[in-house]
């Protein structure tokens, strides 16, 4: 009997595991097949919003710290991988590593502010922190550029030994970097839920006056888990940097990319491993669609509205922008309608399906 | 010295605007305990009404907050009894998502109705000043700044004096006892989340003709509104109405004294030490 529970309980790892590993291959035979920059620029946004979920995800969604300061690790991460290849000709896969290494310092600091605040006072801090991150690098104008903004004009060619191994002159580099980073992030998370650490962050999270009392050092795993999610942040910040090419701080510090970071988190499904997932792959097509204006193109070509009309050249012209407005709407109708996220909700839903079945 | 004291005055003329978006939080907070992301929206919202019966009506943007407040403050009342009163027993978490949620949507359907271009609302005294002992003083300022202290005055006397303003302060001191006593909670919520809006949207009247008005203006205004109500204590509308005028006299002084780049760092600056050696604010009471 025993040993039929274990046998049934290892097969449905192995599929769930050859599943995962066909799906891993698909996504890094995909460059061979498409070829569409356009393509693979949403998947790269796809992975990115991945990374920026998942990484919020360990800090917001295990250990129950809704930071909305995020923008300041993405940001510093950014800034500093971009600065060292312009101004001091460091190439990218050196200067991230600098990045990593200002991001924990200014994380520390951050977070022996901000961990001593509870609940709405933390929120709020964590946002105030990174508003002065955002306000200096606007006024330190010789040392940033202020709000100028950087571009990166040239990336050196990646060499090992004798072998260019890119020139990143396409998108394809960029997809393997993206797809390798979000499935780094993806593992960690693993990690963390899988690990001991990851009880006390959820210890935390429930109740951190019994974790505290349970003899586990809050400020401690606080901080661990602030440094583990602030590291991965700010790989996305630095990939973003050097895949766009430009840095500024309303586009890398500012209020709105730390709620749109929390966004992806909570509209997938906070505190699980697959949310973000799920939560990038239902955000990033929806506003792309919206800003390339697809959706108005859609309109006018099934006949559903006149291009010519009044409402054909306010959504021609309105549509565009209206791309953060998705994210509003659906972040009211998730915590309304779905407070476990898409994730959740699809979860039930399939639920109920087999219930019906059965 | 003038120096001193014109920054002194424009300060404290500029922070009782402040006081009165603080006040709408800190009210909304201490009835509700929700913090209100989409307050600077809600102003923003005001700021377009007045701007829209100034250039289409032609109606003077102080005379218009006769309008602007019982119409925002039917917006609020709206806003609580279809979103707001469904999360007030969820996650704080889910709360603060929600109002985000409901920010984000004001300032994009704004967007979407007036573009991201700066409007400017310029009446004939926008930048009109009289001088008094040597310091020149902004005229619609100064307006704005009496408006805002009567307005004040008489919230605080519907709040001492009335029936209703005593069963909104017994809410927010405590919602269950309030219940028990036979206080109806939920029309108390509606009443403080509308008073709330309104005296945002009344701060947008005052503040449109000496500020730019875009759609993303309300973010700037949200944090400020945060700094003013936790610099006070979380539900004290006294308490409000003093961090008002410090964050406005602290911005001036940091405007003149260090560079206009850098006054919004002291007032977070100011914010943090006040979150980390006095949470509870000046006036308010520890709610950690």
């Amino acid at each position: 009997m025993a040993s039929a529970t274990t046998s049934r309980f290892s097969r449905s790892a192995l599929i769930k595991l050859a599943v995962g590993l066909v799906l891993v291959g698909g996504l890094f035979a995909v460059p061979r097949y498409v070829s569409s920059p356009y393509a693979l620029h949403i998947m790269i946004l796809i992975f990115l919003s991945t990374i920026m979920g998942e990484s919020w995800n360990i800090l917001g969604g295990y250990t129950g710290q809704y930071s909305v300061g995020h923008a300041a690790y993405f940001g510093v991460g950014a800034y500093t991988t971009v600065m060292l290849m312009q101004f001091r000709q460091v190439p990218p896969w050196i200067g991230v590593w600098a990045g990593i290494a200002a991001v924990l310092v200014v994380a520390l600091i951050i977070g022996s502010i901000c961990f001593r605040l509870r609940g709405p006072y933390f929120v709020l801090a964590s946002i105030a922190v990174a508003e002065i991150m955002r306000l200096s690098a606007t006024n330190l104008d010789k040392f940033t550029k202020g709000a100028e903004g950087i571009l990166a004009t040239e990336i050196p060619v990646f060499i090992i030994g004798e072998h260019v191994v890119t020139d990143f002159l396409t998108k394809v580099p960029f997809y393997y970097i993206g797809l390798s980073l979000a499935l780094l992030t993806i593992a960690v998370t693993w990690a963390v839920q899988h690990s001991k650490l990851g009880y006390y962050f959820q210890a935390i999270r429930e109740d951190q006056d019994a974790a505290h009392s349970l003899g586990i050092n809050i400020p401690l795993y606080k901080n661990i888990g602030l440094a583990i999610s602030a590291t991965l942040t700010a790989l996305a910040g630095s990939f973003y940097a050097i895949y766009v090419g430009f840095v500024d701080p309303s586009t890398v510090l500012s209020l709105d990319l730390s709620v749109q970071i929390v966004l992806v988190c909570i509209i997938g499904g906070i505190g699980t491993i697959y949310g973000p997932v799920v939560g990038a792959l239902a955000l990033v097509p929806l506003s792309e669609a919206l800003r390339s204006n697809a959706i108005a193109e859609g309109l006018f070509k099934s006949g559903i509205v006149d291009p010519a009309s009044a409402t054909g050249t306010f959504l021609k012209e309105n549509l565009a922008h209206a791309h953060v407005l998705i994210y509003g709407i659906l972040v009211v109708l998730v915590i309304l309608f779905m407070p476990e996220g898409l994730l959740g909700f699809l979860r039930k839903l399939g639920a109920r399906l087999k219930q019906g079945r059965a | 010295m003038t120096i001193f004291l014109q920054s002194l005055i424009s300060g404290i003329l500029v922070g009782g605007v402040y006081a009165l978006i603080g006040i709408g939080l800190t009210l909304v907070f201490g009835v509700m305990r929700i913090i209100n992301f989409a307050h600077g929206d809600i102003m923003m919202v005001g700021m377009y009404l007045t701007y829209m019966l100034f250039s289409m009506v032609g109606i003077d943007p102080f005379l218009s907050v006769l309008i602007t407040f019982p119409l925002m403050y039917l917006l609020g009342v709206f806003l609580q009894k279809v979103l707001i009163n469904r999360v007030l027993d969820a996650l704080p978490q889910n709360q603060i998502l929600l109002t985000i949620g409901l920010g984000l949507i004001m300032s994009n359907t704004m967007m979407l109705a007036f573009t991201s271009d700066y409007k400017i609302l310029s009446t004939t005294y926008s930048s009109s000043s009289f001088s008094v002992g040597g310091s020149s003083i902004s005229q619609p300022l100064t307006i704005s700044f009496l408006i805002t202290a009567a307005i004040t005055g008489g919230l605080y006397w519907f709040l001492v004096k009335t029936n209703t303003g005593q069963a909104i302060r017994a809410t927010a001191q405590d919602r269950e006892a309030a219940q028990l006593m036979g206080i109806n909670v939920k029309r108390m919520s509606g009443i403080a989340f509308g008073l709330g809006a309104g005296l945002a949207g009344t701060a947008g009247a005052l503040i449109a003709p000496t500020y730019y008005i875009f759609p993303q203006v309300g973010s700037v205004f949200t944090l400020k509104a945060f700094v003013i109500t936790v610099l006070g204590g979380m539900g004290s509308v006294v308490g409000a109405a003093i961090g008002g005028i410090i964050v406005g006299v602290s911005e001036s002084m940091g405007a003149v004294y260090i560079s206009s780049g850098w006054k919004d760092v002291v007032v977070y600056v100011i914010f943090l030490l006040v979150l980390l050696f006095k949470p509870a604010g000046l006036l308010g009471k520890s709610r950690m």
